[in-house]
């Protein structure tokens, strides 16, 4: 009878100790989405070249929010995989022809002329802006939204880029609002540009 | 005694090595390639390789007519730095299975090109496998997006 007690009284404190953990665990869960983030910081101002051969700068995309990518026109997989994908989830989100702008900045400015990055933009049949410049002024942009990039020789006497494969997002105010990764789901990605286009 | 175990031994290690079975029987199918503007000199084409035989092949290289040049490129993302690098070792396409050739994955790269190719040309490849020899591909061209 006694072991009995014993037994039941371990019972109810095992159960007392897992409802208090429940209860921290829940309000633990809580308080990350009452906060709002906003990094003001990260990404422009910036000016770079257009397909133009004119000056392009951040300050041209007052009031609209944009998706920008960072890749190079000699990219054969990635770079129109990802791009092609941003056009198609444009069209989705049934919200005009540009409910937000996709920038396509080159990290292959020594080959990438503000021609070159044009007619690649222009492959897409919708609205991108292709952007170059001089490889500092890449250099620095790349730091500006957290690129990496790297060039490895292609076997071939040539050479191809490892790069960042992230969209980076960007809302109205000019302000950062996340990201879109090549693995993601198009529902999550559409989600996240209707929050930036909204 | 210890000379039959050993016999014994060796030809069950034979038995349980995987073994072709049977010959392999390649298919290849919807072939694309993605058009270009002038002055791109390289693009990726995509295509499903089926293998309705018992044995297994493996593909060890891709031409294309000169001075175009291919090959097959594997792209991977790691810690969100997409990378493409050569293939080396070729690949393997299992009996009874297909192998999808697909944006973002398993490509194979095209290079060279001396005009852009516009939609509905055709690319023409050849593919060379281990055991079925060469086979050759037309690969549609189409928009960045794929047919």
């Amino acid at each position: 009878m006694r072991k009995l007690r014993m037994v039941l009284w371990v019972v109810v404190g095992i159960a007392v100790i897992g409802f208090a953990m429940l209860l921290v665990n829940q309000r633990r869960t809580e308080t990350p989405s009452s906060e709002q983030i906003t990094l003001t910081s990260f990404g422009g101002p910036f000016t770079l070249t257009g397909a133009d051969g004119k000056p392009f700068s951040s300050a041209s995309l007052k009031g609209k929010p944009y998706a920008i990518f960072f890749g190079f026109t000699h990219c054969p997989d990635v770079c129109p995989t990802t791009l092609a994908r941003m056009v198609k989830l444009r069209k989705q989100l049934n919200a005009g022809e540009r409910p937000f702008e996709i920038l396509f900045v080159t990290v292959d400015p020594e080959r990438d002329t503000p021609a070159e990055v044009g007619k690649y933009a222009a492959l897409f049949n919708s609205p991108i802006t292709g952007l170059t410049g001089s490889p500092a002024v890449v250099e620095q942009v790349k730091k500006q939204f957290g690129i990496y990039s790297k060039k490895v020789p292609d076997g071939q006497g040539g050479y191809s880029v490892d790069h960042t494969s992230t969209v980076l997002l960007f809302e109205k105010s000019g302000g950062f609002s996340g990201t879109i990764s090549p693995e993601e789901a198009d529902s999550m990605a559409l989600a996240k540009l209707k929050r930036i286009s909204a | 005694m210890k000379r039959t175990l050993l016999l014994a031994a060796l030809i069950l290690g034979a038995c349980s090595k995987p073994q072709p079975a049977g010959k392999p029987d390649i298919l290849i199918a919807t072939a694309w390639a993605r058009e270009t503007v002038a002055g791109q000199t390289g693009t990726a084409a995509y295509m499903k390789i089926a293998n309705f035989g018992q044995g297994e092949d493996k593909l060890l290289s891709v031409s294309a007519d000169p001075p175009v040049t291919a090959m097959v490129h594997q792209t991977s993302n790691e810690a969100g730095v997409s990378k493409m690098r050569p293939l080396s070792d070729g690949l393997a396409i299992p009996a009874r299975q297909s192998v999808t050739l697909e944006p973002g994955g398993t490509h194979i790269m095209v290079m060279g090109l001396k005009a852009p190719l516009k939609s509905g040309d055709l690319l023409k490849l050849r593919l060379k496998f281990e055991r079925s020899g060469e086979k050759p591909v037309d690969a549609l061209v189409t928009g960045a997006e794929g047919p």
